[in-house]
């Protein structure tokens, strides 16, 4: 008999994530890294040129005719780039929610993303993170902290705080950044709010008739508050040392 | 932005609460607080991360009072009633706006100025928020804009031809020297907004920055004062091209509202007066193309419960708003919101809401949980790669995450780090590397071969694919997971998801070499090998880093020999020979003390 292997730990917490979702009614889904802008930006209410867009430095693909002809299969055209959030789930999800008329619809994703900027203790060009949502008649905000409150307490413990502070993000109204408090220190988790209801029609979801909210934050980082690694980019560097758990 | 608290006392009817508390109020209801820096004389610096959707009203120190009183319930005091001129005198200044980039143009001659240095209580301000004073023209039209946001300029006039301006394109491919002390020269394109005489002489990049030669210098009397407003994709687009990112390019960029220039005129044509009491100002000439309407959301309160999950009450909710300074009308429910135009981030229900749950408070909405019916799909996916990472981890494959880049590949990112700037197209060039580095380690895991393996997407021509692969001595194999999971009959129904337990902290490891001392020992039949390892654990003191490892075991003679492999490695510095060798003989002492245990 062979001894067992050890899983990374983002695949610890990813499946953790998981059950806690699972537990609380959402369903897996999944999206490619290699996304199009639509997704990755326009269905997300992130306009061409509006400041927002320069707070993510972007890896955007570079493109040959025929790789071109392979995103042209893609509904909505144009660039291809490197996801910087897995909010691009989140888009692609409400549109499936609207062409399947299935409400209330509720999805949590937990994929790799990329950003293009110096790396340092709390930097990397690949990270994970998790995004998620919930759309129906009457999905509010204060669903929204419930939902975040059980993810925290499932990952961290029963004895995390949660905090709602003002914030923006193109996608969302109510704004919010997530804070949460473990070992007696508050931390910023997450970005959160109501889905924007450009959002939902740009999704083909009729924003009279149904509302929700969204949420994604960073996975590496709740690792790194969980066990005290001090470093995020031990974790991609190929050594099994970080295979602790 | 940074905003001056002795500033702010200026606009605010009421006590403001000291920088600390005020602190707390602004990260609950407003927006981050970067850092609080107190002067010398008293004065606290407050740096606020003003949030985007924000940057029409609260980049400046006006806008910021606004919001405070509001959230505090108190009144703005607007000090626009004090800004009174003398007599007007006629004007022969011409504008001519020729760009759609440019929606508004407010321009005033003031003749009988004298350029010198600013009063105290300018510099001062400027100083206090990190700017420095130049002559008190300039300063004017810098704390103006510090002030009340929108962003303000001055013209020498003697240098204008009749007094004629426009607003048109620039010539494709001018070169025009910047004002400034770094004498930079801008490059311009004929999609650049600028302004320019009748001579088609450019004085000023629109929005962005002012010309070298049309700036107010020493020897000016006349100047021509521009308050204007500019398309906020045009003036970003020059701006970031040109790398001028100048705090008028950051308001304009942000969309201000042209409504607002009346009012910065007014408030810098007094504060000139206030500099030069024997100015002579002209009729402000106004061209003003397409003017914004006002505008007004209707809301219901209901739907804001229902939107936010609260039961806050329809008295409660129109007082929030009133006491926060909007002017709201309606009955029963049904009501309508004045949006100040400065407010160009209010246009549905939605903001509305916002707005309501800021006043309210975000820390009094309960959590409320979802009721969401029924058992989720299993997604289809998710189930695979689980299954997979399962079946691998049950081979004894340790998982890895290794890098998406590589030097090359198919799908090349535009602009990399380093030298990966390609998308890989498998996952064995990087699983080999990471299985070499982690083969000079394999006693640290207890194994002569470390088996691991990475599940992953690869980026090959025909676009993204998940692939699974895996490496051990005899090899590495890559497939798709749909492979994967057929060959070995994974099922994906539904997940099998363990609750993970751990909670130990993560043991930094280290990074200088490591060695390794195997023992054996005889021991008399009946005592177990779990005996030993207990006196390394005991004795093998923090330079032993794993657990022993039992590697060999025979029986002769009525005698058990038991074999372990130990192996030792000091945090931040390289361990010796001769520590090592202390500890081991400590070990071997005490197996000693054992009577009839043998070291062989």
């Amino acid at each position: 008999m062979e001894e067992k292997g050890a899983l990374h730990p983002i695949t610890l917490m990813t499946n953790d994530i998981v059950r806690i979702f699972d537990d609380l009614g959402f369903e897996v889904a999944t999206g490619p890294e290699m996304e199009t802008e639509w997704y990755c930006f326009d269905a997300l209410n992130v306009s061409k040129d509006h400041p927002a867009r320069d707070m993510q430095d972007t890896f955007w693909i570079k493109q040959t005719p025929e790789q071109l002809a392979v995103f042209a299969k893609e509904i909505k055209s144009d660039r291809p780039v490197l996801r910087t959030h897995a909010t691009s789930v989140t888009a692609r999800e409400l549109e499936r929610a609207a062409r399947e008329n299935t409400f209330p619809k509720a999805c949590v994703t937990v994929g790799k993303v990329f950003r293009n900027e110096a790396t340092d203790v709390t930097h990397e060009m690949q990270f994970f993170h998790v995004d998620g949502f919930a759309v129906g008649e009457n999905i509010t905000l204060a669903n929204l902290k419930s939902t975040l409150l059980s993810l925290y307490k499932g990952l961290l413990g029963e004895d995390v705080e949660i905090q709602l502070r003002p914030s923006y993000f193109p996608f969302v109204e109510p704004g919010l950044e997530v804070w949460i408090k473990f070992r007696n220190r508050w931390l910023e988790v997450m970005g959160a709010g109501m889905i924007h209801p450009n959002v939902l029609k740009n999704a083909g979801i009729d924003p009279e008739k149904y509302q929700g909210f969204a949420f994604g934050g960073g996975v590496d980082r709740i690792l790194m508050v969980k066990y005290d690694i001090p470093d995020v980019r031990l974790f991609y560097q190929g050594d099994l040392r970080i295979n602790q758990w | 932005m940074k905003i001056s608290y002795n500033w702010l006392k200026w606009y605010i009817d009421g006590e403001l609460p000291a920088p600390e508390k005020l602190e707390d109020i602004l990260t609950f209801k407003l927006c981050e607080v970067e850092g609080i820096e107190k002067l010398d004389d008293g004065d606290s610096i407050l740096d606020l991360n003003i949030l985007p959707n924000r940057a029409h009203d609260l980049l400046s120190h006006q806008g910021v009072a606004r919001e405070i009183a509001g959230l505090l319930g108190f009144k703005f005091k607007d000090p626009i009633e004090l800004y009174k001129l003398p007599e007007i005198k006629e004007t022969k200044l011409k504008i001519d706006i020729q760009t759609p980039a440019c929606r508004r143009y407010m321009g005033r001659v003031v003749r009988g100025i004298k350029v010198g240095p600013s009063p105290e209580w300018v510099i001062k301000h400027l100083e206090s928020i990190g700017q420095r004073s130049i002559n008190n023209i300039v300063d004017a039209t810098n704390i103006v804009m510090y002030d009340c946001g929108n962003p303000c300029h001055a013209f020498d006039a003697k240098i204008i031809p009749d007094l004629e301006i426009k607003i048109t394109n620039a010539k494709e491919g001018e070169e025009f020297p910047v004002l400034g002390r770094d004498a930079v020269v801008a490059k311009l394109k004929n999609s650049d907004a600028v302004i320019a005489d009748i001579q088609g002489n450019t004085l000023a990049i629109a929005g962005v920055k002012g010309g070298l030669k049309s700036g107010v210098n020493e020897g000016t009397t006349d100047i021509i004062l521009e308050v204007a407003n500019f398309d906020p994709v045009a003036v970003r687009k020059t701006a970031r091209r040109l790398n001028l990112l100048s705090d008028s390019a950051k308001r304009f960029e942000n969309d201000l509202s042209p409504e607002h220039a009346e009012y910065a005129m007014r408030e810098l044509s007094a504060t000139i007066l206030e500099m030069c009491p024997n100015a002579v100002f002209e009729e402000i000439v106004d061209v003003y193309p397409k003017e914004s309407k006002p505008h007004f959301i209707e809301f219901e309160t209901v739907w804001i419960n229902q939107y936010l999950g609260t039961d806050i009450s329809e008295s409660e909710i129109t007082e929030l708003l009133q006491k926060y300074g909007y002017e709201i009308s309606g009955e029963n429910g049904i009501y309508n919101l004045i949006v100040p135009y400065l407010r160009l981030d209010l246009v549905g229900p939605h903001d509305v809401a916002e707005e309501v749950a800021r006043l309210y408070g975000l820390d009094k909405i309960q959590a409320v949980p979802l009721s969401l019916s029924g058992k989720p799909k299993v997604n289809e996916t998710f189930a695979k790669i689980l299954a997979a990472k399962e079946k691998l981890n049950v081979l004894g494959y340790r998982e890895t995450i290794t890098y998406a880049f590589r030097k090359k590949g198919v799908y090349e990112v535009a602009r990399g780090v380093g030298d990966k700037g390609a998308l890989r197209t498998n996952i064995t060039d990087g699983l080999k590397e990471s299985h070499e580095l982690n083969n000079h380690n394999a006693p640290l895991f207890g194994t002569e071969d470390v088996k691991l393996f990475e599940i992953g997407a690869v980026f090959p021509k025909e676009g993204e694919i998940t692939h699974v692969a895996w490496i051990d001595k005899k090899g590495v194999t890559e497939m798709t997971l749909d492979e994967f999971v057929e060959n070995s009959k994974l099922q994906f129904t539904n997940y099998a998801l363990d609750k993970s337990t751990a909670d130990q902290k993560f043991i930094q490891w280290s990074l200088f070499p490591f060695i390794i001392r195997d023992i054996a020992v005889w021991v008399p039949q009946g005592v177990q090998p779990k005996e030993l390892a207990d006196i390394y654990k005991k004795f093998g003191t923090i330079l032993l880093i794993r657990d022993p490892q039992f590697f060999d075991e025979f029986t002769k003679d009525g005698k058990t020999s038991y074999a372990f492999r130990l192996v030792f490695q000091a945090q931040g510095r390289t361990l010796t020979d001769e520590e090592v060798n202390t500890v081991m003989q400590t070990i071997e002492d005490e197996i000693h003390r054992q009577g009839d245990w043998q070291i062989r």
